[in-house]
C-alpha cells in the first residue's frame, strides 16, 4: 500500500436505502434512523479506518438524482464535486435496484470513483429473487460491487478494501451511452467546453448537465452556443432508463416471481376504508401497551427509589449534614429527578413501539392513510409523520417537518405538533389519571391524547379556512418500502437514544429546575422560612391564582408547577413533589398523600382533567421554542405562538371545568 | 385517461406528466415516472390518493398527483 493519506469517502444514495444505518456502522455514530425518506438533512462526517489506513466518511442526505432542483441534491452535487470526495460510496437498495441505478449511471457520469454497495440483500433473497453479481458489475463499467448487510454487519471490511483499492486504481467513466444524435451533441459541448475554459476534469457531466439545461451548471458554465429552447433531458433520462432496464433484465433473477408478502399485507394496512381504523387501533394499543407493562415496570423502581431516598437521608444525617442541605438533597433533588426516573418504564415502552413501527415499515404508510384527512386541512399525508413524531418528542418532530416541501406546510405542521402529547407530557397524566380516575386512568389518559390530536386538526383546518386556498394542491408523494421485521440493533439504538435523552434531561434540566425550586420555595426575603406559604415560590404562584382560577387551577402551587413545567414538562410533576413534600410521588403511598393533600384545597378530579388539557396545551419546553425559533427563522413567528399556546390553553382548560362544573 | 382513473390490479403506460408545479414533474422524472413508464395500481382510496408500483418501488401519489399522470391502458 503507497502513502498513508487519509481517504475521503461520499456515502450517496437514495432516501431509505439503508445509507445511515451502513453509516453508523462504520463509524459507531449512533446518528437517527427512520424509514422514511428525508432523514438526513444535514451533512455528518465520521471516521474509520482499514488496515491503518485513515478513511473519513461523510453522509450525504438521500437523493434520487443528481439535478439541481432541490436543497439536497445541491449539497450532494457540491460536496461530490469540490470537496475532494475520493471515493462515493453508493449504497444501494437491492430490492429495489431499478430505481436506484437511475442514481448510480448519474455518479457514474461524474468521474470519480464509484463503488456499488448493494444493501438489503437479504430482502431480495425473501423474495425469492436474485442478483448476478458477476453480470452487474460487468454492466456497470467493471466498478466493484459489495453485497452488504448494514443490519447483520457483513461485507464491511470488503467495502473498506474495495475503497482504497478502487481509490488507487480511479474512476471507471460512465456506462450509457446514448443515441448518436445525444452523443454527438454532448461531444460537441464538450469541444466547446474546452475553447471557452479550458481543460476541465469532468467535462462529459458537465456537458450532458449542459444538455439537459441544468440551471446550475448553465450559470457556471453558460454556453450561448447551445440552441436554448431545446432541452434533452428527457431523452437523457429515458436512455438512461432503458439501460437500466437492460441491466435488470439480464441481472435480476425471478423479479415478481413469488407472491410478495408487502402487497398481501397492504391490502389490509392501506385498506380504503379499514385502514384509518386499523392505525387507530395500533397507537391505541401503543398506549396501553406503554401505560399498563410500564406501570408493571414502574413498581421495581419505586421499591429503588424508596430505598435509595431512605438510604440517602440515613447517611446525610449520621455524618451530620447541615439539615438545609439535607432537605436540598433529599425534598429537592431525589423528590425532583427520582420521581422523574419512575417514569422511565412507560417511557421506554413508547419509544419501543414508536421504533418498531417506524423500523417496520409501516410509518410511510400513515402517510397515504391520513392523507384525505390531512388534505381537507390543506396539507399532504407527509405533514402527518412529524404529527406521529411527536407523540415521541416535539423536538425531533419540529424539524421532521424539514421533509415537506412547502413551507407554509411546514410552518401550519410546527404549529399544530406541540398538540400531540410528547413522553414528558406522559409523566403528568399517569400521575394525575391515576390518582384521581382509578380504574378509569387509561382511558382518561387517552383521551388526552386524542383531545390533542383533535385541536391539531381543528386549529390547521381554521388556519386553513384563513389562508383562503383557492384549489388545495395535494401532492402527496412518498416512497413505501417494503416491510422488514424488525431489526434489533436498529430499535435498541433508537430506544437507547431515546432514553439516554430522558436522563440527561432529568439530570440536567430536571436537575437544575428542582434546585431553583427548592430554594423558590424555602426562602423568602428573610432568608430561610419553613412554611412554604410565604416563600418567594408561594409569593409568584399568588400572582397567577387569580387567572387561574376560572379554569379550576386557582392554586398558587399549581401557578408555581407549571411556570416550572416550561424548562420540561416533566418538572410539573417533580415541582407536586417538591411543593407537598412527597417524597416518592410516583407510588401508591405518595399518590395517596398528595392526592389528600390536594383535597385539602378542593382540588378534585375535575380540576385533575383541567390540569391536564392545561399541560397539554400549554407552550411546550425551552428546547421545543429553541428548535422552533431555529426551523421557523422568526421570534415574531416562534414568540406570537407562545402567547397563542398560553392563551388557548387556558381558554380550553377554563372551558373544560366551567362545562364540567355544571354537569358534575 | 388519467391515473385518478386507473384501477386497481391494471398496469398502464405513461404518456405525459402535466403539472403545474414543475419540480414535482422532476421528482416524477427522477423517480422513473415519464412517458413510456409502465405504472400498475397497486390500491388506491376515497380523497383521490393512489398506491402505485413504477419500476419495482411503491410510491403513495396524492390527488393532484395522479390527475396529472395521463396513462393508457396497456
Amino acid at each position: 500500500m503507497g502513502t498513508e493519506s487519509e481517504i475521503t469517502v461520499g456515502f450517496i444514495g437514495n432516501p431509505n436505502c439503508g445509507k445511515t444505518t451502513l453509516f453508523n456502522v462504520f463509524t459507531g455514530a449512533n446518528l437517527k434512523v427512520a424509514n422514511w425518506p428525508g432523514v438526513t438533512v444535514e451533512r455528518v462526517e465520521g471516521e474509520t479506518s482499514y488496515k491503518g489506513r485513515p478513511i473519513k466518511l461523510i453522509d450525504l442526505p438521500g437523493i434520487y438524482s443528481l439535478t439541481s432542483y432541490s436543497i439536497e441534491e445541491k449539497v450532494s452535487r457540491k460536496c461530490i464535486m469540490e470537496e475532494h470526495i475520493d471515493v462515493i460510496v453508493n449504497v444501494v437498495d437491492a430490492s429495489s435496484l431499478e430505481r436506484n441505478l437511475y442514481l448510480t449511471l448519474q455518479l457514474l457520469e461524474m468521474g470519480k470513483p464509484v463503488i456499488l454497495a448493494l444493501n438489503m440483500m437479504d430482502i431480495v433473497e425473501e423474495r425469492g429473487m436474485e442478483i448476478d453479481l458477476h453480470r452487474l458489475p460487468e454492466l456497470l463499467g467493471g466498478i466493484p460491487v459489495v453485497p452488504v448487510s448494514a443490519r447483520k454487519k457483513t461485507g464491511l471490511d470488503v467495502l473498506l478494501h474495495a475503497v482504497i483499492h478502487h481509490y488507487e486504481e480511479g474512476s471507471k467513466g460512465s456506462v450509457v451511452h446514448y443515441q448518436k444524435e445525444i452523443e454527438d451533441l454532448i461531444a460537441q459541448t464538450e469541444k466547446k467546453l474546452e475553447t471557452h475554459y479550458g481543460k476541465l476534469v469532468h467535462k462529459r457531466w458537465y456537458a450532458i448537465k449542459l444538455l439537459e439545461r441544468d440551471e446550475e451548471v448553465l450559470t457556471y458554465y453558460p454556453l450561448g452556443v447551445l440552441s436554448k429552447e431545446i432541452k434533452y433531458e428527457k431523452q437523457i433520462i429515458n436512455q438512461k432508463y432503458d439501460y437500466i432496464e437492460e441491466i435488470i433484465e439480464e441481472t435480476l433473477v425471478n423479479k415478481d416471481a413469488k407472491a410478495q408478502a408487502t402487497d398481501k399485507i397492504d391490502h389490509y394496512l392501506t385498506h380504503p376504508i379499514l385502514g384509518v381504523p386499523i392505525f387507530l387501533g395500533i397507537m391505541a394499543m401503543v398506549f396501553f401497551l406503554t401505560f399498563t407493562i410500564g406501570d408493571f415496570l414502574k413498581g421495581y423502581f419505586e421499591v429503588g427509589l424508596e430505598i435509595f431516598s431512605k438510604g440517602a437521608l440515613n447517611i446525610l444525617e449520621k455524618f451530620g449534614i447541615a439539615e438545609w442541605l439535607i432537605s436540598l438533597i433529599v425534598d429537592g433533588i431525589i423528590a425532583g429527578v427520582g420521581g422523574i426516573l419512575t417514569f422511565l418504564p412507560n417511557i421506554f415502552i413508547l419509544f419501543l413501539a414508536l421504533a418498531f413501527l417506524e423500523d417496520s415499515g409501516y410509518m410511510a404508510r400513515v402517510a397515504y392513510i391520513m392523507d384525505r384527512i390531512m388534505s381537507k386541512l390543506g396539507l399532504s399525508g407527509k405533514a402527518f409523520l412529524p404529527m406521529v413524531l411527536g407523540f415521541g418528542c416535539t423536538v425531533p418532530a419540529v424539524m421532521a417537518t424539514r421533509a415537506l416541501e412547502k413551507e407554509k406546510d411546514r410552518k401550519k405542521t410546527i404549529l399544530v405538533t406541540p398538540f400531540m402529547s410528547c413522553s414528558a407530557r406522559l409523566p403528568i397524566y399517569v400521575l394525575f389519571a391515576d390518582m384521581f380516575f382509578e380504574k378509569y386512568a387509561i382511558v382518561v389518559a387517552y383521551s388526552l391524547y386524542l383531545i390533542g390530536v383533535f385541536i391539531a386538526i381543528l386549529i390547521a383546518m381554521i388556519v386553513n379556512k384563513l389562508e383562503k386556498q383557492k384549489e388545495p394542491q395535494n401532492t402527496l408523494l412518498i416512497e413505501l418500502p417494503e416491510y422488514k421485521s424488525p431489526n434489533a440493533r436498529t430499535i435498541a439504538i433508537y430506544v437507547w437514544e431515546k432514553v439516554k435523552d430522558y436522563l440527561t434531561k432529568a439530570g440536567t434540566t430536571i436537575f437544575i429546575a428542582s434546585i431553583i425550586l427548592w430554594f423558590l420555595l424555602n426562602y423568602n426575603i428573610h432568608g430561610m422560612t419553613e412554611d412554604v406559604a410565604i416563600s418567594f415560590g408561594a409569593a409568584i404562584g399568588r400572582f397567577l391564582e387569580p387567572i387561574l382560577r376560572p379554569a379550576g387551577l386557582g392554586m398558587w402551587q399549581i401557578g408555581v408547577a407549571l411556570i416550572s413545567g416550561i424548562s420540561a414538562k416533566e418538572v410539573v410533576v417533580s415541582s407536586f413533589s417538591v411543593l407537598f413534600g412527597v417524597g416518592n410521588i410516583n407510588s401508591a403511598a405518595g399518590m395517596t398523600e398528595l392526592t389528600q393533600a390536594l383535597a385539602g384545597y378542593g382540588f378534585g378530579a375535575l380540576n385533575a382533567y383541567a390540569l391536564m388539557i392545561f399541560c397539554l396545551l400549554y407552550t411546550p419546553c425551552v428546547a421545543t421554542i429553541a428548535t422552533i425559533k431555529k426551523e421557523t427563522n422568526s421570534w415574531k413567528w416562534t414568540i406570537g405562538m407562545i402567547g397563542f399556546q398560553l392563551v388557548f390553553a387556558w381558554s380550553v382548560a377554563t372551558l373544560v371545568y366551567q362545562i364540567g362544573r355544571v354537569i358534575f | 385517461m388519467t391515473l385518478s382513473e386507473g384501477k386497481v390490479g391494471e398496469i398502464y403506460t405513461v404518456l405525459e406528466v402535466q403539472m403545474e408545479q414543475k419540480n414535482i414533474v422532476r421528482r416524477l422524472e427522477a423517480l422513473g415516472i415519464l412517458e413510456m413508464t409502465k405504472i400498475q395500481v397497486l390500491n388506491t382510496k376515497r380523497g383521490g390518493a393512489f398506491i402505485i408500483k413504477v419500476r419495482g418501488t411503491r410510491l403513495a401519489v396524492g390527488k393532484s398527483i395522479a390527475q396529472g399522470i395521463i396513462i393508457k391502458e396497456e
